[in-house]
């Protein structure tokens, strides 16, 4: 009787647990290829709100962990030093306003987010590791290191699934040089993010972060208006 | 160990915390921090820089305690953005009274690192911050707040409301570039506390639960999605529902319906508890068991026959009471088979009621107006059912011949003497052809006490059915020998091959020579029988026993004449051997010796045997536990 009982919450258990990673990763959500039978073909729009559903989300996180590091760590006196502080991204060049945005094409704006994203991904994993070193932080912070450093990784899949279908549906044309090559895109010189400090690092990725965000908004508003704009 | 680490950490960020008000000052409004009120001089500082649209932004500053620098241009907004580079510039656009210096689009980089700074005009650095624009956005308040009522609870003590509005203007959302979600909070009108609902990306929200009759005081507000700083709240509006009629409201009559039908079920179920026992007899009508009224139903028991007969003989107390004993008071299903009694005080239906017998032989009390009829056989029985066949049906008068037999024969114990005196009583019809036999009058018994069976010997073409008497014929000692009148054409007399006294000046019984089972041979000859004599109307009669010193011959003679008139004086029993006779016993050759009639005063059952003492019962009738007596 025991035995059924420790089996029957063993698998409750593992269906909660099911469930709630389900909810949380939102952009896991398989999609489908070409010719998969059964597979349910996502609109464009159902697309682009997955993928700024995501990058919502890796914002919500990478701003709780700069403000977590802004009370752990004293945001140092000299205001000029924290002036001092460039981002590694900072060569990819972004629109920084709406009307830079809105003028830009959409095929540059793709591979902005797309450059921007792969820009992130070395750093963040040897963020996380470096949390996961130090343990100064509590389980949280180093979770959310993690958590920031996959979804950026999924991120990045699910825009290129986006411009693969813009691209299938003509929207833009294929120029769109990331898709080919990932590591183009990367800047030249990429290893300044080594010198960064954690702080500093999350400082930038929180920046881009509501860079893509924007971005994928502004792209998706543009191409398929009607669908919650 | 995690929390140990986790306590750690915060004890660590109020140390922090605590050592932060204390160092700078001038940074305070990016953070949210709580300005340190000590006693040091105020010195001019921003208040805060906010952007509604994330296109413009503006600075507010304030000069402190510094009031001689309030004049307009004392104090100087230095900005620059990115990380590098002194360059300075400076506020592009001074809105004085408002201390406010406004950015516009042209100055606004989003993404960009600002900083900007307080001076004087000497240059003299009172404050320093930096910020990303997109970090200092607070949206302005959503616009045109209104509510809607969605529905009323069935008790019509709360009520839904749906508050609509639209997004804030100056925030582009059609384009994307800002995405809101809002925050409605609501309280009761004297309340202090409100009531946050979860924010959401639209702009419409349902309020639930809010009470009929209160006022209610809603207000909303907005941020940025995935910021944390909420834009101001938008002007309150109230919402108040009073109390409305419940027009086509069903929650009432739903209730009504239901308490009528649980209380119609309850009002059954008493009832049929209630009255369980008459639901029980409809239901399951009791099968009518042999109970006698006034008679204890101990002594219709087995092995109690000598005490029913006494009482049913009229021993004991007087014959059978005419009041019911309480013996079966409380079964009001016992219906009671009724005994004719010799009573006085019996009613009207006894009087009409002659003997099962008589009736059968046609012998009937004649009827005053009614003279062709006969003897019908619509006796007046009772009404009650006392006992007699169920086929019985006392509403038709025509079924006779068989229903007089089956009354014959279901009828247990009748006292024919008794019976024949009550039939005697100038009986008076009930029904129409009523068959009343009246043999005398005066005279207390005319009749033979019949037995209980008689054997049937034919059944004549018209009906009627011809009787052989039983073995014992008692012939009762009349005094008047009255004429019979019988004039009802009824059952076939039956009739017995003996012959009559004078005085009776019975008629004539008929005999059928063939269909009688036996005879002695002196019962032959006497036997007078014209067949055609039947007059209708005849009856049963008591047979006188001839004499035994009559002369065969003689007896001869007078078999021509159709009547044959006993003797006057003696009462004899007639010789021969009747229909029924006790089998006395069985010779060698398995040939029954039959008894022959014996005289009338000893029962003729086993006179050679002795007996014990056997009860008063009925002739020619033998209970089974005295055939045990009997001679193997």
């Amino acid at each position: 009787m025991p035995g059924t009982i420790r089996s029957v919450s063993l698998t409750w258990v593992v269906l909660l647990v099911c469930l709630s990673s389900r909810r949380t990763s939102v952009g896991a959500a398989p999609i489908c290829t070409n010719g998969q039978v059964g597979c349910h073909v996502l609109s464009l729009d159902n697309l682009f709100d997955r993928v700024i559903q995501h990058s919502a989300r890796m914002h919500s996180i990478s701003s709780d962990l700069h403000s977590e590091f802004e009370q752990y760590f004293l945001p140092s006196k000299n205001q000029i030093g924290r002036v001092g502080r460039i981002c590694h991204t900072s060569t990819i060049i972004t629109p920084n306003g709406k009307e830079n945005a809105q003028r830009m094409a959409r095929e540059q704006l793709t591979e902005v987010i797309l450059k921007l994203l792969i820009a992130w991904r070395d750093p963040l994993w040897h963020f996380h590791q470096s949390m996961a070193h130090h343990h100064d932080f509590n389980n949280f912070s180093s979770n959310k290191a993690l958590e920031m450093n996959d979804m950026v990784h999924e991120l990045r899949q699910g825009v290129e699934k986006v411009a693969e279908k813009m691209q299938v549906l003509g929207i833009i044309s294929n120029s769109v040089t990331s898709l080919a090559s990932p590591e183009v895109l990367l800047p030249s010189d990429s290893a300044d993010w080594r010198l960064m400090k954690d702080y500093d690092l999350l400082y930038c990725f929180r920046r881009d972060s509501n860079k893509v965000q924007n971005y994928l908004k502004i792209l998706k508003c543009r191409i398929v208006p009607d669908h919650g704009c | 160990m995690a929390f140990s680490s986790y306590s750690s950490n915060l004890l660590l960020i109020l140390l922090i915390s605590s050592l932060g008000w204390l160092s700078s000052p001038g940074s305070a409004f990016l953070t949210d921090r709580e300005r340190l009120t000590s006693s040091a001089i105020v010195q001019p500082y921003i208040t805060e820089c906010i952007s509604s649209n994330q296109e413009t932004f503006r600075c507010w500053w304030s000069q402190g305690d510094f009031h001689n620098l309030s004049s307009p241009g004392a104090l100087k907004i230095f900005y620059h953005k990115k990380a590098f580079g002194t360059h300075w510039k400076e506020c592009p656009e001074y809105i004085y009274p408002n201390r406010e210096c406004f950015f516009d689009r042209n100055h606004t980089s989003i993404w960009t690192l600002y900083c900007v700074q307080l001076r004087s005009q000497n240059n003299i650095t009172y404050f320093n911050e930096c910020f990303n624009v997109e970090n200092i956005v607070r949206p302005d308040p959503p616009i045109s707040l209104n509510w809607t009522l969605l529905n009323v609870s069935p008790s019509g003590l709360s009520y839904d409301v749906m508050v609509n509005w639209d997004s804030p203007p100056s925030a582009d959302i059609k384009t994307g570039w800002m995405r809101i979600e809002y925050e409605i909070q609501y309280r009761e009108k004297n309340s202090t506390e409100w009531e946050a609902l979860e924010m959401q990306p639209h702009t419409k929200q349902t309020i639930f639960g809010l009470h009929i009759g209160k006022e209610y005081q809603v207000h909303i507000r907005c941020r940025m999605l995935a910021f944390i700083r909420f834009g101001e709240f938008s002007d309150s509006i109230f919402i108040q529902v009073t109390e409305i009629s419940i027009k086509d409201s069903t929650f009432p009559l739903t209730l009504v319906l239901v308490f009528g039908v649980v209380g119609v079920l309850i009002l059954i179920m008493l009832i049929v508890v209630s009255q369980q026992h008459r639901f029980m007899m409809i239901l399951l009508p009791p099968v009518p068991a042999p109970k006698i009224k006034g008679i204890d139903p101990e002594l219709l028991k087995k092995g109690k026959l000598d005490e029913l007969n006494f009482i049913l003989s009229g021993g004991g107390m007087g014959g059978l009471p005419t009041y019911a004993q309480d013996f079966y008071q409380d079964e009001p299903w016992v219906e009671f088979i009724e005994v004719d009694a010799e009573d006085a005080d019996t009613g009207e239906k006894e009087e009409n009621q002659g003997s099962d017998t008589q009736k059968l032989l046609g012998l009937c009390h004649p009827a005053s107006h009614h003279m062709n009829t006969g003897c019908s056989n619509a006796v007046s029985f009772p009404d009650d059912d006392s006992g007699r066949a169920s086929c019985y049906d006392p509403d038709l008068p025509e079924q006779d011949p068989l229903m007089l037999i089956a009354t014959l024969l279901s009828s247990q114990t009748e006292d024919v003497e008794t019976s024949f005196n009550v039939v005697e009583r100038a009986p008076a019809p009930e029904r129409g052809e009523r068959p009343l036999v009246q043999t005398q009058t005066g005279g207390p018994q005319t009749w033979v006490n019949t037995d209980f069976y008689a054997q049937v010997s034919n059944v004549m073409p018209s009906g009627g059915v011809v009787l052989s008497p039983g073995q014992q014929l008692r012939i009762q000692e009349s005094t008047s020998a009255t004429e019979e009148e019988t004039q009802k054409k009824g059952k076939s007399s039956e009739n017995t091959e003996d012959k009559r006294q004078k005085e009776l000046q019975l008629q004539m019984l008929m005999v059928d020579p063939e269909g009688s089972g036996y005879t002695t041979e002196s019962i032959a000859r006497q036997i007078s029988t014209p067949p055609a004599l039947p007059m209708p109307g005849e009856g049963y009669q008591t047979i006188q026993p001839q004499p035994v010193e009559t002369k065969p011959a003689a007896m001869a003679e007078d078999n021509q004449s159709p009547y044959i008139l006993p003797d006057s004086s003696q009462s004899q029993f007639f010789a021969p051997v009747a229909d029924y006779t006790v089998v006395q016993e069985v010779d060698s050759q398995h040939s029954l010796l039959l008894k022959p009639p014996a005289r009338q005063s000893p029962p003729p059952c086993m006179p050679q045997h002795p007996l014990k003492a056997l009860p008063a019962m009925p002739m020619g009738y033998i209970t089974p536990d005295l055939l045990g007596n009997l001679a193997p």
